[in-house]
C-alpha cells in the first residue's frame, strides 16, 4: 500500500467578504500603480498622481456619505429597459454591486424586501 | 518509496468549472484562471491554487477564460454573449465586446494586443484591444458553433474547432482557410502546443496529436472512457486526459502506455491543462472543483512536501497532514 503524498495545507478559497486582488500583495504593488492615472500612456509625475489621488479620494467620500445619507429614504432608481422603481434604500454591499432595498414599488406589485443589481442602474436619485 | 497521489482540491465554484487556463511564468509565479457555468470566473495562483481574485461582471455562464503570459491580462467569454477583458491584477473589468450569441473562447496573441474570439455565432473575430470601437476583422466559414479558437504559428495563423466536426487551420492575413480536418464526431477539446507546434484534439475516446503547421497526424491514443479534455506535458513525455468517467488519465507520450489513473473528481472532467513549468496539472470538473495533480507524485513542490517516514510519526508534524486522494474532504 502506498503512503499518501504529505501535504502542507489545502489551498486557500475565496473570502465570502470581497473579490480578491489585494491591494497589499506585492503583484499589485509592482503592477498597479499604471492604474491610477486614467490616460495610459503619457507619463505622470508624482505630483500630478498626488493630485489625482486626492480627487479620487474626495469623490469617493462623497459617493460614500450619499449612501449613508440615502438610508432610510425613499430613492427613484432609473434602470436600462426603461424601469423607473421607486424604494427605500437600506444598504450597499462592499463592492457596490447590489444594493438592500425595501418596498419596491414594481409594475406588478410592491416587493417588501429586495435586491438591486447596481450594474442595471443607470441613476438614482432622493431628496435630502 | 512510492507515493501515492494526493490531489489538491480548489473549492469556491458553485457549478461546474468548464475551461481553465494557466499564464506563463511570471516574477511572481504562475497563475490559473478558472471559467464556471456560475459566472464568475476566478484567478489563483498556479502552485498553490490558492485563490486570488474573482472577476465579477458576466451576467451568465462563463464558458471560456484565458490569461495572458504575463498575466497582467484575463479575457473571459460567456453565456450573456459578451466577451470581456479584465485587468488580472486589479481585478477590474477593462473592456466588454458585444457578440451576438454565447461566447465560447477566447485567446490573446503573444504580445496581447489582440483577442480572438470565438462561439455560436459560428464567426471568429479578431480584436484590437488597443481600439476596442473598432470593427473586428471577421472570419467565417464554420457551419455550426465553434468550440475552440487558437492563436498559432506565431500569430500568423488561427487554429479553430466547431461543433460541425471540423478543425481548420485560417490565414490571419487573407482570411481563408488554409487547411482542414473533418471528423466523425464533435472535436471535445483543443490544446496547441507553441513549441514544437504540436496540437491535442480530443474526439469521443482519443486523444489525436498532430503537427500544427501541416494538420499531418502524429499519433492517437484511445482511453478507456469518452474524453473532454486533454494535455501534452512542456517536455513532451507525458499527457494526461479526463472525461466522463471522471479519473485523469497520465500516459507516456512515446510509447502510448498508459502510467496511471486517478479517482477524484465526484463528477466528468471538462477540462485538464499541465503547468507552465510541468510540475503539476490542473483539471476542472462538474462537480465545481478544480484539483491540482502531481506530475511525479513524490516530489515536495508547491503544498506538497516530500515527508520521510520518520517524520511522519514525529511529535512536530502537527504542520504536516496526509490527505488520501480518496475519500476526498466534501468542497
Amino acid at each position: 500500500m502506498r503512503t499518501p503524498m504529505s501535504v502542507l495545507r489545502l489551498p486557500r478559497g475565496p473570502d465570502p467578504n470581497s473579490r480578491g486582488f489585494d491591494p497589499n500583495s506585492p503583484r499589485f504593488i509592482a503592477l498597479c500603480s499604471t492604474t491610477i492615472s486614467s490616460s495610459t500612456d503619457t507619463e505622470t509625475d508624482s505630483v500630478q498622481i498626488g493630485e489625482e489621488q486626492c480627487a479620487r479620494s474626495m469623490l469617493r467620500e462623497s459617493f460614500l456619505r450619499t449612501l449613508i445619507a440615502m438610508t432610510n429614504k425613499q430613492v427613484q432608481f432609473y434602470m436600462y429597459e426603461r424601469v423607473k422603481v421607486n424604494a427605500v434604500f437600506g444598504a450597499s454591499d462592499i463592492d457596490v454591486l447590489n444594493f438592500q432595498v425595501s418596498d419596491l414599488q414594481t409594475p406588478i406589485g410592491v416587493q417588501k424586501e429586495a435586491l438591486l443589481r447596481c450594474q442595471d442602474v443607470i441613476l438614482y436619485s432622493f431628496d435630502l | 518509496m512510492a507515493m501515492r497521489q494526493t490531489p489538491l482540491t480548489c473549492s469556491g465554484h458553485t457549478r461546474p468549472v468548464v475551461d481553465l487556463a494557466f499564464s506563463g511564468i511570471t516574477p511572481y509565479g504562475y497563475f490559473l484562471i478558472s471559467a464556471c457555468k456560475d459566472g464568475k470566473p476566478m484567478l489563483r495562483q498556479g502552485d498553490t491554487g490558492d485563490w486570488i481574485g474573482t472577476f465579477l461582471g458576466h451576467k451568465g455562464a462563463v464558458w471560456g477564460a484565458t490569461l495572458n503570459k504575463e498575466a497582467t491580462k484575463a479575457a473571459t467569454a460567456a453565456a450573456d454573449f459578451t466577451a470581456k477583458v479584465w485587468d488580472a491584477v486589479s481585478g477590474d473589468e477593462v473592456l466588454t465586446l458585444a457578440h451576438k450569441h454565447i461566447v465560447k473562447s477566447v485567446n490573446f496573441t503573444q504580445d496581447s494586443s489582440c483577442l480572438l474570439t470565438g462561439g455560436n455565432d459560428k464567426t471568429i473575430r479578431i480584436y484590437d484591444i488597443n481600439k476596442p470601437e473598432a470593427e473586428p476583422q471577421e472570419i467565417t466559414g464554420h457551419t455550426s458553433a465553434i468550440k475552440k479558437a487558437l492563436w498559432c504559428n506565431n500569430d500568423t495563423q488561427i487554429l479553430s474547432a466547431a461543433d460541425d466536426k471540423t478543425v481548420r487551420l485560417w490565414d490571419r492575413t487573407s482570411t481563408a482557410v488554409v487547411k482542414q480536418l473533418s471528423f466523425d464526431m464533435s472535436v471535445s477539446s483543443m490544446e496547441y502546443i507553441p513549441d514544437g507546434e504540436v496540437l491535442v484534439i480530443t474526439y469521443g475516446k482519443t486523444i489525436a496529436f498532430y503537427n500544427a503547421l501541416s494538420l499531418d497526424l502524429i499519433k492517437t491514443v484511445d482511453a478507456p472512457a469518452s474524453i473532454h479534455s486533454a494535455s501534452l506535458h512542456p517536455d513532451k513525455d507525458f499527457f494526461v486526459a479526463g472525461g466522463d468517467d471522471f479519473k485523469l488519465y497520465k500516459y507516456d507520450y512515446s510509447t502510448k502506455e498508459e502510467l496511471e489513473s486517478y479517482k477524484g473528481h465526484f463528477g466528468p472532467v471538462h477540462c485538464v491543462r499541465f503547468s507552465p513549468d510541468g510540475e503539476l496539472y490542473a483539471s476542472g470538473s462538474e462537480d465545481g472543483t478544480l484539483r491540482l495533480w502531481q506530475t511525479e507524485v513524490g516530489k515536495t513542490y508547491g503544498l506538497w512536501k516530500c515527508v520521510l517516514p520518520e517524520e511522519l510519526v514525529s511529535e512536530n508534524s502537527d504542520t504536516i497532514y496526509c490527505t488520501p486522494a480518496a475519500p476526498e474532504i466534501k468542497a
